[in-house]
């Protein structure tokens, strides 16, 4: 599945420099998938808590952790969640570890190594402005 | 202030009044005609409904496009095939992948969360969960949704573990 990266504006005026991008679907919200930043520097997949909630995933008794990120101080709780993709008329779909995080600074959802890319074979191309996602096995 | 004429009843608005009364308002999804306030597009009936408090079965699409057009609003029609634009392969703009259409599309919407079907903006609202919850009572499905962000470093700049 190739994904082409996404554009976005800046407020004082010109564009962001197009990033690799994803849409995830969340169990339990059927109307949309969120944007999810591919973050190969990141260990963890994190996600703002706003969407656990959406989604009714439990987080009761949930191993949780603090975190500092642009001077933010942040609670992360950890879920089991089941995450999808889909593009060019196929789908995958998997069992996922992610952290739900309140606050969250980001505009989008971050795709980290656990969660997401130790589930697809990535190939990325930033000269031509694309991401393409295999699910591995 | 203009004087218009809806249903046998007079209405004084203007342009100024109009914006401040759907400032804090969701457009409804538009199907075909639709007119531009502060950036986001509206349904002609949902803006001259709300502002007049008359119920829609009173006046037409067309009556409401013309009485807001006249207020200086832009008016336009949704192209039929305007559906999700599909990735080229090489990016050859540098104004990334979709030319800038996409970045164009979100720019009246910075710092609010989104949902988009390809370049199109169904909705902005203040929460993901306002967001959801106009696509539920309005039947929609959208391909992504996220908060246009404000700066880079809220674009994910900085990465936490």
């Amino acid at each position: 599945m190739r994904f082409p990266f996404r554009e976005f504006p800046i407020a004082s005026g010109g564009d962001l420099t197009p990033r690799p991008m994803l849409d995830v679907w969340l169990e339990g919200i059927d109307v949309m998938p969120f944007a999810g930043l591919l973050d190969t520097g990141a260990l963890r997949t994190r996600f703002s808590a706003d969407l656990a909630d959406l989604a009714g995933v439990d987080l009761a008794g949930a191993a949780t952790e603090r975190f500092a990120v642009g001077g933010v101080e942040v609670q992360g709780a950890a879920g089991r969640v089941s995450l999808r993709i889909a593009g060019e008329g196929l789908e995958h779909r998997w069992d996922a570890a992610v952290w739900f995080c309140d606050p969250w600074p980001f505009a989008f959802q971050l795709l980290g190594l656990d969660g997401f890319l130790r589930h697809f074979r990535i190939t990325l191309s930033a000269y031509e402005e694309w991401v393409d996602c295999q699910p591995e096995g | 202030m203009r004087e218009i004429t809806i249903d046998g009843r007079r209405f004084e608005l203007d342009e100024h009044a109009v914006t401040r009364a759907l400032e804090r308002v969701l457009p409804e999804p538009v199907y075909e005609h639709y007119v531009v306030i502060e950036g986001r597009r509206f349904p002609p009936k949902q803006v001259i409904g709300l502002v007049t408090g008359l119920d829609r079965a009173a006046f037409t699409t067309h009556h409401a496009r013309r009485i807001l057009s006249r207020l200086g609003f832009a008016a336009a029609r949704r192209s039929q095939g305007g559906g999700p634009v599909e990735p080229r392969e090489p990016a050859t703009s540098p104004r990334g992948p979709r030319g800038g259409r996409h970045a164009d599309a979100l720019r009246p919407y910075i710092g609010q969360w989104v949902a988009t079907q390809g370049d199109e903006v169904l909705v902005a609202a203040e929460s993901p969960h306002a967001v959801v919850a106009w696509l539920a009572r309005h039947g929609k499905t959208a391909d992504s949704a996220f908060r246009v962000p404000e700066s880079e470093a809220a674009a994910g700049g900085l990465a936490p573990r």
